[in-house]
């Protein structure tokens, strides 16, 4: 009896901890699991292609010859020794300037203006809303009549003011400006969704006790509303800064980064160099440049919009 | 065990059947501007396929020139190259230098023809193009010219004689200073990439020069007295004389400018002829560019190349094809479809080719403007070489350089983009 005594609690416990063990390696491999299908996809069609492009960054096949041959970071030292490189990074960040603050400020502004639903507001939001739903090859193929010198739109009604025009897309001080009016006129409406949704967020606890406390309108919006509205800011930035370097169409259709190189953003020199300029290596070298720059400043703006999270919490 | 004996059968039938079956070969081909000429492609294509059973060509439409050079390259890598593909002329030299066609040499002689009696039937202005160190690469197919464009209305309002165009530079300048008016500009011409290089070749050219070397791929002519030249004159036409519009204007702004009676005359290529002519409302006419030093025009166009990596059967085959395509009936129906030239000379004797010259006057002076006719500019990196001077074009038209500086700079950064091919070739030395 002491034998089954002693025994029988050993053998249940051995027992139990295989089953424990078990379920525990069930219960880790269980997410792997599920996640083994989108890991697939990713692996297949995102870390691959990057870990390609970074070994393309390193490698160089002169046009005109075989051998494809280990360079190291050359085609890094080359890219920043590019003046149109240099030029690119340049538009890009007076693109970016120029179009994100303006476009999420009238974002907000649409927002708050439209907050309250109504039948005229119904019909407001679905006209600001209306360019984002334009592709936006379509929407810049509109724009070049829009744009033409002397025949377009523009030109024509300014004509009826008495004003000669410029040339909009034919002026290297002037056609990145362009470009950057008709980036306003189809995000700010999207952006506008995403402050909308946020605003429905907001209690109307707070406002009302600052309305209580005295607060006007301004320092309501000021106070109470921005602060509140902080991830929702954050997250329409990551959204506009990405737009910033991933859309290029407009410049395809309107410009094709002229004129003298004055509307080149990023993405088209990437597009030059890689398939006009038989240049593979420098076009990875500047995708893994303008690919980590985007992973760091959404790395940087989500860190914040965790942080803006606690503190709107 | 039956069932090896009847996998043996399946086998042999299998083997028999794919060499009787027909050479499966892709074609691939742009269009641009106009979807109704992808649609008469498609219908050539099944045309030629219901005419005979050794081939089966599947027809791809890729979109623009560019476009279709990233597909059959993109093909190319993936193993399944693309038999016949329509190519902007001016990409061969470059395609060749990469690798990415083949010769054409091996079918010729195949045919027990030669690469001068095969093109002996095409205009001498396409050869060039079709030719690299000394071997046939490409079939010319489609092809155009600049050509000049004129209001008659206008003309006749500024007390000019409509039915005499200007001829030369001094000429031009003349009409289009009593062409210009408040809200009109004399002269247009296309500045954006692509069409401004091609115009100042043209400029360059009725000034006497070459723009680049036809012969070798690492040498372009801009700072030359002819180049420079033809740079003053554009400088010239808007911050001088002030019949041209400042800044860069597009192609498409051009025709729209010229259409709507805001530009009186206006260079662009004979390949919108077709289009001018439904689109314009009032009297116009075409003559040829006019000349400062001589009459020459560069030629444009799309040429057949071959991609490599194809097998004997699919060579064979894409030959076939592409000998189809360019023969004398169907390069004549394609141009009177197109309003491109055609390259082929009989064509322009047949009698469906003379009943339509009779009809449509303005072809006729682009195909009399074809013997002045010389090869488009191609060299080792060829968009970018002629990026370098379209840059420093569009900086002139500005007013940012000054046309002696701009052709000086063009040089330069084209000297440094070719030189990777100049110090593998000409440089080179034992």
């Amino acid at each position: 009896m002491t034998s089954i005594a002693t025994h029988a609690p050993l053998l249940s416990a051995v027992r139990r901890k295989r089953r424990t063990l078990r379920a525990r390696l069930a219960r880790r491999a269980w997410p792997y699991l599920l996640l083994a299908p989108s890991l697939l996809l990713l692996a297949a069609f995102t870390y691959l292609p990057i870990v390609r492009v970074v070994w393309d960054s390193l490698h160089d096949k002169v046009h005109g010859t075989t051998a494809t041959l280990f360079v190291g970071l050359r085609n890094y030292s080359d890219l920043f020794a590019d003046k149109a490189f240099v030029q690119s990074v340049v538009n890009n960040l007076v693109y970016a300037v120029g179009t994100v603050p303006l476009s999420m400020a009238l974002a907000l502004l649409f927002a708050l203006a439209l907050q309250r639903s109504g039948r005229i507001n119904a019909v407001m939001r679905a006209l600001l809303l209306f360019p984002s739903m334009v592709p936006l090859v379509a929407a810049a193929s509109l724009f070049f009549f829009i744009f033409l010198p002397g025949v377009g739109l523009f030109d024509h009604y300014l004509g009826k003011l008495g004003i000669r025009g410029a040339n909009w897309l034919g002026d290297p001080d002037v056609a990145l400006w362009s470009l950057i009016g008709i980036t306003v006129w189809k995000n700010a409406g999207y952006y506008m969704l995403f402050y909308l949704a946020g605003l429905q967020t907001l209690s109307s606890d707070v406002l009302e006790a600052a309305t209580i406390d005295g607060a006007n309108g301004w320092q309501r919006l000021r106070h109470v509303i921005v602060p509140l509205l902080a991830p929702t800011t954050a997250f329409v930035l990551v959204i506009a800064l990405i737009n910033v370097l991933t859309q290029v169409d407009h410049v395809i259709v309107l410009t094709k980064g002229g004129p003298s190189n004055s509307t080149k953003l990023v993405l088209y020199y990437i597009f030059e160099q890689a398939h006009e300029n038989f240049a593979a290596g420098r076009a990875a070298a500047a995708s893994v440049v303008s690919v980590s720059f985007l992973l760091a400043v959404s790395l940087f703006s989500l860190k914040t919009m965790e942080r803006g999270a606690h503190a709107a919490s | 065990m039956r069932w090896i004996s009847s996998l043996a059968a399946a086998a042999v039938a299998l083997t028999a059947s794919s060499a009787i079956a027909q050479t499966k070969i892709d074609f691939f081909f742009p269009v641009p501007v106009d979807g109704k000429l992808a649609k008469e492609m498609t219908r050539l294509t099944k045309l030629y396929n219901d005419s005979q059973k050794d081939v089966a060509v599947t027809g791809v439409y890729t979109g623009s020139y560019d476009e279709t050079k990233l597909k059959a390259q993109a093909a190319t890598a993936a193993g399944k190259p693309p038999a016949v593909v329509l190519m902007s002329a001016n990409f061969v030299l470059d395609l060749k230098i990469s690798g990415d066609i083949v010769s054409l040499e091996p079918q010729l002689k195949a045919d027990g023809t030669t690469r001068t009696k095969f093109l002996d039937d095409f205009w001498p202005a396409v050869h060039a193009n079709a030719i690299v160190d000394g071997e046939l690469y490409a079939v010319p197919y489609q092809n155009s010219t600049p050509l000049l464009y004129y209001n008659k209305e206008h003309f006749k309002e500024a007390g000019l004689d409509p039915e005499k165009p200007p001829q030369t530079w001094a000429e031009l300048v003349d009409a289009a200073k009593k062409l210009t008016k408040a809200d009109r500009y004399g002269i247009a011409l296309p500045e954006g990439y692509d069409y401004m290089g091609w115009i100042m070749e043209a400029l360059s050219m009725s000034n006497g020069g070459r723009y680049f070397n036809e012969e070798y791929g690492g040498e372009v002519y801009y700072d030359t007295p002819s180049m420079l030249g033809a740079a003053q004159f554009v400088e010239d036409l808007v911050f001088k004389h002030k019949v041209m519009q400042q800044g860069v204007v597009e192609g498409g702004a051009v025709s729209s400018n010229f259409l709507a009676g805001k530009a009186s005359m206006m260079l662009l290529s004979t390949g919108s002829l077709s289009f001018v002519r439904d689109s314009m409302k009032m009297p116009y006419g075409v003559a040829f560019v006019p000349r400062n030093v001589r009459n020459a025009v560069p030629i444009g166009g799309g040429s057949l190349v071959m991609f490599k990596g194809l097998s004997e059967e699919q060579k064979a085959a894409g030959w076939k094809f592409a000998k189809w395509l360019s023969s004398t009936e169907n390069l004549g129906a394609w141009s009177r479809f197109t309003g491109y030239f055609s390259p082929r000379k009989s064509a322009y004797d047949t009698a469906e080719m003379k009943d339509f010259m009779a009809k449509n006057p303005d072809a006729k002076v682009a195909l009399d403007q074809l013997p002045y006719a010389k090869p488009w500019f191609a060299t080792y990196q060829t968009v970018a070489v002629r990026k370098a001077l379209e840059d420093e074009m569009q900086a002139v038209l500005n007013g940012k350089k000054k046309a002696p500086q701009a052709v000086k700079d063009a040089q330069q950064a084209a000297d440094a983009l070719m030189k990777p091919y100049v110090e593998q070739t000409a440089l080179k030395l034992p």
